[in-house]
């Protein structure tokens, strides 16, 4: 289920994983450290200035069982949403 | 009376049979789900102790942690130069693109990534990653013991574990 850039922001995420200014592999490492902070249908936001991350969680997302909702660029950086 | 017998214990025979094969389909069966429900496995054999490299082998590190493989690293040769303790910081030499070295150690920088052996250090916090110096390669750089390598170091061990390692693997690689 991709969402719209507005369904985007709209949504209110239970974990923040902000991985601005880390290179690849930092992004999705951060995400993975974070996932158990949040429980099975929680929301987690990512941001990142990583162009490949974009990339990278919604095929980790997809292996692991979870949901990529979708991502926006915006401000020189990526918001990348996925459900767990 | 002796045919009967006879056929009796054919019947026996085939049942046994039969029992045999489904024992062996289960146990093919068997195998096949617990392999699914191991974790993937990478096997590195990293030769390189150039910093571009084990750079590179870092961040495919990463990608298997992110993964939660299990990975087993061999150190061979030159890997196990850079692996020894007065090394690991101080090593800075590259492998390729060696005339444009400067400029590719301060992008390292400039990109805030971790040296080599942080994110090393990451992966084996997040995953399943075993570490083993080569006995010959340790032998080649003065180190006979595993004291003489980074902390990051678990074993010294001999090429049998690579090939067994290597054969078990679902990703093998060479850098």
């Amino acid at each position: 289920m991709i969402m719209t850039t507005e369904e985007l922001k709209n949504l209110k995420a239970d974990k923040v994983v902000d991985a601005r200014g880390t290179a690849c592999p930092g992004p999705l490492l951060a995400v993975k450290q974070s996932i158990a902070d949040i429980s099975s249908g929680g929301i987690m936001e990512i941001l990142s200035t990583d162009e490949g991350t974009k990339r990278d969680i919604p095929r980790w997302a997809k292996k692991k069982g979870y949901d990529y909702l979708g991502d926006y660029e915006e401000s020189g950086y990526f918001t990348i949403y996925l459900k767990k | 009376m002796y045919l009967i017998r006879l056929t009796l214990n054919n019947f026996g025979c085939i049942r046994v049979a039969c029992n045999f094969v489904l024992l062996i389909k289960n146990n093919a069966n068997l195998k096949q789900e617990i392999k699914k429900m191991e974790n993937k496995k990478l096997t590195l054999a990293l030769f390189s102790g150039c910093v571009d490299k084990l750079t590179a082998a870092g961040v495919i590190l990463g990608g298997a942690a992110a993964e939660d493989m299990d990975v087993e690293i061999f150190v061979l040769l030159q890997a196990a130069f850079a692996f020894k303790k007065e090394n690991a910081m101080i090593n800075d030499r590259v492998a390729e693109i060696t005339d444009k070295k400067d400029e590719f150690l301060a992008s390292l920088k400039r990109l805030g990534t971790p040296h080599w052996t942080e994110a090393f250090k990451k992966a084996k916090e997040l995953t399943n990653v075993k570490i083993h110096i080569c006995g010959f390669a340790g032998k080649v750089w003065h180190g006979e013991k595993l004291e003489d390598f980074i902390d990051l170091a678990d074993d010294i061990c001999g090429i049998g574990e690579y090939m067994d390692s290597a054969e078990n693997s679902d990703i093998n690689l060479f850098i």
